[in-house]
């Protein structure tokens, strides 16, 4: 049984992932902005996904969050360490739901998602993976002060830019606030 | 909020030992799902879905509350395929679900698993009945779905016009009746040899 935490951030509230975030996900993954992370899906594979979330948690210890606006409490993007089979080595994924792009919530819930790898989860190192279209997510790897190192091929998701975090010692250095 | 944690019963019967999927029961789980075996059940699945699919069937019980057991053997604590209760976004009813892997085949081991998953679903969480979704061509699966006691139900939702629902009986009809005595009876002829039949009828 793994306890899933909360953590507080300027805006967000990154909290587990439930029922009622079904219908946001599911408009999500019916859209066309959920083709570079294996979309469009049907509501049915949408739930599943909602499902394969929380067990990502109890399978590996982490897991991503649901991000919520935490003035409005609206479901806003699910983010956070995420290590599915055939990954080349975990990474900070980070999906914003339809309408709340453009705010900067997936640098802000994904930093503190690299933080919280680093210090609580004790990961040495942190990728994030991007498809290569998908020039919103990678302008949040660069927000974050990630560099490109190279190309992975998923067996599903075909290939995906391989983007390194700061380490551990440059991100408590202060390296973010450069970013900020 | 139930998603944040969620523990996972555990079930015990005769031979077996019901618990949540857990990591190291994996290799188990995709090792069916994977193969042939798994073509009544959306398969076969690479590497990654088969992956994805296991988290989810943890998933399941943190946002219904209920979900798939994976069966151990009491003994030797080794899996045979799992069993519980199942309802992804979609499905028209809740249903009780089973899969075995092929080596665990034949011991009547789903029927044990089933049964008390049902009989748990029923008592503990209040379910009034359910359903089981099968594929036509599954006769091991539609056998068993009889042997528990369910009945084609042509009447009801299926879920994508592929499958046939079998109903199973309610709460009531188990409830100390003939019914539930003969399950118990097949169980504990299967759990003690001596009282293994000779044979099944061919037709």
């Amino acid at each position: 049984m793994t306890q899933i935490p909360t953590l507080a951030t300027t805006r967000l509230t990154l909290r587990a992932p439930c029922a009622d975030d079904f219908d946001v996900l599911a408009q999500f993954y019916a859209s066309d902005r959920s083709k570079h992370v294996g979309g469009p899906a049907t509501p049915e594979q949408s739930w599943r996904m909602l499902a394969t979330e929380l067990g990502h948690w109890s399978l590996r210890g982490y897991g991503r969050w649901a991000v919520e606006e935490t003035a409005t409490g609206a479901f806003a993007g699910v983010i956070g360490p995420w290590y599915p089979l055939g990954w080349p080595e975990p990474e900070i994924g980070w999906d914003l739901m339809n309408g709340f792009e453009g705010k900067g919530y997936a640098t802000e819930a994904a930093m503190a998602a690299l933080q919280y790898a680093y210090s609580t989860l004790g990961w040495p190192t942190a990728i994030s993976l991007v498809s290569p279209p998908n020039a919103g997510s990678r302008k949040v790897a660069q927000r974050m002060g990630a560099t490109k190192e190279g190309m992975f091929t998923h067996e599903r998701h075909g290939p995906l830019e391989v983007w390194r975090h700061m380490s551990p010692d440059d991100l408590g250095s202060g390296g973010m606030e450069a970013y900020a | 909020m139930t998603c944040a944690s969620f523990h996972i019963p555990r079930i015990e019967t005769n031979r077996l030992i019901l618990r949540g999927p857990e990591p190291d029961d994996y290799p188990d789980f995709k090792a069916t799902f994977t193969s042939y075996r798994a073509r009544f059940m959306g398969g076969p699945l690479n590497p990654y879905e088969s992956w994805m699919l296991y988290a989810a069937e943890i998933g399941h019980w943190n946002i219904r509350g209920y979900g798939m057991w994976m069966i151990h053997d009491k003994e030797t604590d080794k899996t045979y395929g799992m069993a519980g209760g199942w309802k992804p976004a979609m499905w028209p009813e809740a249903e009780i679900a089973w899969v075995i892997w092929p080596d665990a085949a034949g011991h009547g081991i789903a029927l044990e698993a089933a049964d008390a998953a049902r009989n748990y679903l029923y008592t503990q969480l209040g379910w009034e009945g359910a359903v089981s979704y099968i594929d036509p061509k599954n006769l091991d699966s539609i056998r068993l779905a009889e042997r528990l006691g369910a009945t084609k139900d042509k009447s009801a939702t299926t879920i994508d016009g592929n499958d046939a629902v079998y109903r199973h009986p309610s709460p009531a009809d188990l409830d100390g009746t003939q019914l539930a005595h003969g399950i118990e009876m097949e169980i504990s002829h299967y759990a003690d040899p001596l009282f293994k039949p000779k044979g099944w009828a061919i037709d």
